[in-house]
């Protein structure tokens, strides 16, 4: 056994245990960090960046929007159902932590403007310029997965404050002694024990996204049936684990839902060439949502899991594909404004490879027969949809006129979705300090609980109205965690 | 030579490169299709450094040290060619890390980690390619693939198996098969240097076999993972497949001192995660090991095996020579103690030597392998009951309690049980192999359906008895299919789906087993009683002269052992109530079936090397009891074996049932040379990928 002595064991090198193991470094205090995986950062190596509110950028472009107001809008979004206190500390903290990971050496930019949003969405979906990105290396743009340059950052500057980091080293049990967190068991990547003998413990695992069997367990999503969520490899539910085992109170659990569809990186293209205000009608063929309102990809999970079998289907008609062959898309989204440049080769690959859940007909009761719908609800659904085409203007949700083009000429073409969602939220209760309570709400000594573990700031839905708060969460709940511990320890 | 790397002088010699040098003298060159077990192919130029004197930066993998060189690893238009070189790569691969299951232990993820994520371009050239998850063993996710090449030489050169090859598909350049064809068909060996190699999730193994519950050498070779002493499986069958023998048992040896009686009873647990077994059937492990130990000529391992580390002058008792016992007393002789075995019986062997049938195990193989035990010196004293283990414990440093499981147990509830002709199965077993004459008359009745129901079944039947088998469950089906159709092949009679109902006399003397028929059954889930749903008035009674429990076995411990029992007669630990290596008086340990309850012969020598390691860290050793008894050889290329995934299983002969039930003789006929050579050539040598060197990530340099 590999025995390790330290002021703070932080278990897991994601974001959030990246930030505590500096800000508790930065305190003097000696870090030991454990990581299961080979390459740090967690999932936001695979970000783009947090939100911050009140960042010196966001000044300089000048975003007016302040802590108060974000935390006043976040609660409302919430309808309070979280830790206000905890809430409004995590937002005054935002601005600052920019400026912390400036100091690292992380070049954060704040490019201003946000994602396109229709008329009727503005009410409830129209984002804050909070997202800040980080800069990629002089002469490149920052995009998808830019973020990983600032878990490289951080992994760096925890090094040089002395932070002893274990790879491949999963932490499995924290030690408890006299009623106080008093080390963490782990093991190495040769299967020996190691043994972290420390004063305090942050766990920073990352919820449990990658344990479906869990997942069935809490949420009752089927992994792989009806819900198709991304698996972090790796995040089983460590942190949940490790602080229930040591008396600490279960807290809401939940995931952050958005909509998906299977095996998207195979079907990319498809995927965004339907992510468009078409038709979508749930298996009994019947309208569920305005469909100008899809761009909300964290309303739109909460309308298909309450639709028949948690799943729907986005429908369009040979003329409507060659108008956005011609004219390109609705809605730009993540995947490009190109899509349907790639539509044919996207769909022939799909056809080719079986892909279950895009179709081809010629006819609605073809549609109907290979995808489940019922016909008789397609068809009326069909009949009021077209007339309203037809009308230029939508009778039954206002859906905005530009968007309302028939479903009339075969071949048809549909792609079904489901809820996905980047992982789980919550499990364990903590106070505005991080420190995970008991049931009667005590705080158990020395045991802290960061990152998405214990976020349970969202009330039901993820805040799409303040874009990057999973993250920027992950990065302050870890920082202010490694910040309380020094004053707990130095107590 | 000395070479400047970053303005760091290092040493170096002829003929390394640059990359090389630099790793070692942990400078980290970030690199990517350079794998250090690999041949540098310079395809990728991430690894760019810039060299004074030349006017365009080189890639360090494949350019040599020159004395004297200066070396800046991230000048300006290294730095560009890389950034270059890194967009090209990522041009071919997923935007989206989303879903990608090698996230996290991936080397494109570091890379892009280190260098900072480039999108521009990104999915132009990235285009879809179907998942391929219909091979045995190994998953294709290619859409995440980028080419650089360490898979098709991972297979072509080192393994030598040329299967990945880069191909034209669809008008891009591709790795797969040729044609397409499946990896079976192509000649796959499923070694997995491939998964090894990948530095993305493009090549992974199959759901499921990489899990966190165990190590990655524990998830990659799960034959020897499962056998409960380790055993190094491939290892000894990579020897039988050389025709070494010796080698074989040597390497058999270093966990376990009875590789015949292993290779004649052990009821093979690795074979059933052996993964040939996702490809048709698993290797026939057991089997090869006693091949390996009926043609072990020279026994090569023979002089380091029983030498001994100097006399400790401590002395150690084992209670037991059965297998856990021999074993212990083996190992601790090995750690210089000195070793007395007490043994009950006339012969040491235990269950090996009287509880099994001698058709399966005989006497002369196990006492053959008792006979190398006691060449280090270890003492066996047989015919000599042990009353008290505390009281022995008082002339001797340290007491093994090993005694198993050998008193039969009778289901004394059923009517009649108490009768002079009723016996158990180890009665029987120890009947025939030592001698012992009972009152069996002409035909027995044996009550249970386990294996031991059929051990003595065969056994009876080759002493002329005829033999019915009672038992509760339809067809039998506690035993092993194999065991139970030899039994009944030998002329055994079932009677199947019965309950017993009383044992009838008639003059003082047993007559018959009155049963009636059930449908099914079940045992309630909290008193473990029998609930059955019987069928009206089928009540009769089988006639027989003799009735034979075969319904387990026990300790046969009381108080007057001198050490605490729970209340089934298991030596228990008093700090943790329950059976431990450990007991309730100093010195005194417990191992083998006598704590674990009745298992495997596998379980008892696995138990037998913990509780060895205990007590020599007990009697001031340092417990380390491994030892390397033979070199070894593992030859990574293995070359091509046409319609090697077809390869079917070698079964193991049976003797014809008419013939075998004549004599006590090993019913089974051992693997021929050829038998045991193309069995062994089955083996995937799983173990190989561990002997693949781990590339480097930017994280482990400081």
């Amino acid at each position: 056994m590999k025995k390790y002595q330290a002021d703070v064991c932080v278990v897991a090198a994601g974001l959030s245990g990246l930030a505590a193991s500096i800000a508790a470094a930065e305190q003097g205090l000696k870090v030991v960090t454990l990581e299961k995986n080979k390459v740090t950062g967690g999932a936001a190596s695979m970000g783009m960046g947090p939100l911050a509110v009140g960042s010196r950028l966001q000044r300089m472009k000048g975003v007016n929007l302040t802590a108060d107001e974000a935390f006043l809008k976040h609660m409302h979004y919430a309808h309070w159902m979280a830790d206000a206190r905890l809430v409004y500390d995590y937002y005054r903290k935002t601005g600052d932590t920019i400026d912390w990971l400036e100091d690292m050496g992380i070049e954060v930019i704040f490019t201003g403007g946000t994602l396109y949003t229709p008329t009727r969405m503005r009410a409830f979906a129209q984002p804050e310029q909070t997202g800040h990105l980080i800069a990629p290396p002089p002469g490149q743009k920052p995009g998808p997965r830019c973020a990983a340059t600032m878990t490289r950052k951080m992994t760096e500057r925890m090094q040089e404050l002395g932070c002893e980091l274990l790879l491949e080293t999963p932490g499995k049990k924290v030690i408890m002694k006299d009623g106080k967190a008093a080390g963490v068991m782990g093991v190495d990547a040769n299967g020996e024990e190691v043994e972290v003998e420390c004063k305090a413990v942050i766990l920073a695992c990352g919820g449990y996204g990658d344990n479906p069997k869990m997942i069935k367990e809490t949420l009752d999503y089927n992994w792989g049936e009806d819900l198709f969520s991304f698996r972090i490899p790796g995040n089983v539910g460590d942190g949940l684990r490790m602080a229930w085992e040591c008396g600490a109170a279960k807290s809401k659990m939940m995931m952050e839902l958005m909509y998906q569809i299977p095996d998207n990186l195979n079907h990319f293209d498809l995927e965004g060439a339907f992510r468009q205000p078409l038709l979508w009608v749930n298996k009994l063929g019947e309208r569920f949502v305005p469909e100008d309102c899809i761009g909300n990809t964290a309303t739109m999970g909460n309308c298909i899991l309450n639709q028949p079998g948690r799943t729907c289907f986005t429908i369009m008609d040979s003329d409507t594909l060659k108008y956005y062959k011609k004219k390109g898309v609705d809605f730009p989204g993540v995947q490009g404004e190109e899509v349907f440049d790639h539509f044919d080769e996207a769909a022939e690959a799909a056809k080719e490879e079986g892909y279950k859940y895009y179709f081809e007909a010629d006819t609605i009761e073809e549609l109907c027969e290979k995808t489940g719908i019922k016909l008789k609800g397609l068809q009326e659904t069909l009949e009021e949809y077209n007339a309203d085409c037809d009308l230029g203007r939508d009778t039954v949700f206002n859906k905005d006129y530009h968007f309302m083009r028939p479903v009339r000429k075969g071949p048809f073409y549909a792609l079904q979705s489901f809820i996905g969602a980047y992982g789980t939220l919550g499990g364990v209760k903590v106070d505005r300090k991080f420190r995970a309570i008991n049931e009667d709400w005590e705080p158990i000594p020395g045991l802290y609980s960061v990152g998405t573990d214990c976020c349970n700031i969202y009330g039901d839905t993820y805040p799409f109205v303040l874009p990057g708060n999973t993250m920027a969460f992950c990065l302050n709940s870890g920082r202010m965690a490694g910040e309380y511990v020094a004053e707990y320890i130095n107590e | 030579m000395q070479i400047i790397i970053d303005n760091i002088s290092v040493e170096c010699q002829e003929g390394e490169s640059i990359l090389e040098v630099a790793l070692r003298n942990n400078i980290y060159i970030p690199h990517l299709c350079k794998h250090p077990d690999l041949e540098a192919s310079g395809g990728c130029r991430l690894c760019s450094v810039e060299i004074e004197g030349e006017e365009f930066p080189k890639p360090a993998c494949s350019t040599y040290v020159k004395e004297g060189m200066k070396i800046t690893v991230r000048g300006p238009k290294a730095d560009e060619t890389r950034k270059m070189a890194m967009e090209l790569i990522l041009a071919g691969h997923p935007s989206e890390c989303t879903g990608c299951p090698k996230y996290g232990k991936c080397e494109l993820q570091s890379m892009y980690q280190f260098l900072g994520a480039s999108p521009e371009h990104w999915h132009k050239t990235s285009k879809p390619v179907p998942d391929n998850k219909d091979n045995p063993l190994i998953m294709h996710l290619m859409i995440r693939c980028v080419r650089c090449g360490r898979c098709v030489h991972a297979c072509r050169d080192m393994r030598g198996v040329k299967v990945l090859d880069y191909r034209h598909i669809k008008g891009e350049i591709r790795i797969g098969t040729k044609d397409g064809v499946s990896l079976a068909d192509a000649g796959c060996r499923f070694c997995g240097a491939c998964i090894e190699v990948c530095p993305t999730g493009s090549i992974m193994d199959q759901v499921g076999l990489i899990t966190e519950e165990t190590t990655y050498a524990d998830a990659v070779v799960p034959c020897r993972a499962t056998c409960p002493a380790h055993i190094s499986i491939p290892e000894y069958i990579r020897a039988v497949k050389e025709g070494d023998c010796d080698t074989a048992v040597g390497i058999i040896r270093e966990k376990v001192p009875f590789p015949h009686a292993l290779g004649l009873v052990c009821n093979n647990r690795c074979e059933e995660k052996c993964k040939r077994g996702d490809l048709n059937d698993p290797l026939s492990i057991r089997n090869l090991k006693r091949f390996a130990a009926e043609n072990d000529k020279t026994q090569s391992w023979k002089e380091k095996y029983t030498a001994c580390a100097p006399d400790t002058g401590k002395k150690v008792a084992i209670i037991g020579g059965g297998a856990c016992g021999l074993t212990a007393g083996y190992y601790l002789r090995k750690k210089g103690h000195d070793v007395t075995v007490f043994e009950a019986k006339k012969i040491p062997g235990g269950h090996m030597t009287s509880g099994m049938p001698a058709y399966r195990i005989p006497t002369e193989a196990v006492l053959d392998e008792v006979k190398v035990i006691e060449e280090t010196g270890v003492k066996i004293v047989c015919d000599k009951k042990i009353e008290n283990a505390a009281e022995l414990k008082k002339d001797y440093d340290a007491v093994l309690v090993a005694i198993g499981t050998s008193v039969g147990k009778k289901l004394m509830y059923l009517p009649g049980a108490d009768l002079p002709q009723v016996y158990t199965a180890l009665d029987v077993l120890q009947a025939q192999r030592l001698g012992i004459d009972y009152d069996f008359g002409q035909t027995v009745n044996i009550i249970g359906g386990g294996n031991v129901a059929f051990d003595a079944a065969g056994t009876l039947v080759r002493m002329g008895k005829t033999v019915n088998v009672v038992c509760l469950e339809k067809d039998a089906s506690q035993a092993t299919p194999s065991e139970r159709d030899a039994a009944l092949e030998e002329g055994a009679n079932l009677f199947d789906s019965h309950s017993n109902e009383a044992i009838l006399a008639e003059n003082g003397r047993v007559c018959g087993l009155q049963v009636h028929k059930i449908n099914s059954f079940s045992f309630d889930p909290d008193t473990r009683a029998l609930i059955e749903d019987a069928i009206p008035d089928s009540t009769y009674v089988i006639p027989c002269d003799s009735i034979v429990f075969a319904a387990g076995q026990v300790t046969g411990l009381t108080d007057a052992f001198g050490i605490e029992l729970n209340k089934f007669g298991y030596p228990i630990d008093p700090a943790t109530g329950k059976s431990e290596y450990t007991t309730s008086v100093e010195g005194v340990f417990a191992a083998g079936d006598v704590i674990t309850g009745t298992k495997f012969l596998i379980d008892a020598i696995a138990g037998a090397r913990d509780v060895a390691s205990l007590m020599d860290k007990y009697l001031g050793g340092d417990g380390q009891i491994d030892e390397q008894l033979v070199e070894r050889k593992a030859d990574p290329h293995i070359g091509r074996i046409e319609g090697f995934a077809g390869l079917k299983r070698t079964e193991l002969k049976e003797r014809d049932a008419e013939e075998r039930k004549k004599d006590f003789d090993v019913s089974s006929i051992g693997f021929t040379c050829e038998e045991g050579h193309c069995e062994a050539e089955r083996c995937l040598q799983c173990d190989l990928r561990l002997n693949v060197s781990r590339p480097h990530f930017w994280s482990d340099f400081k």
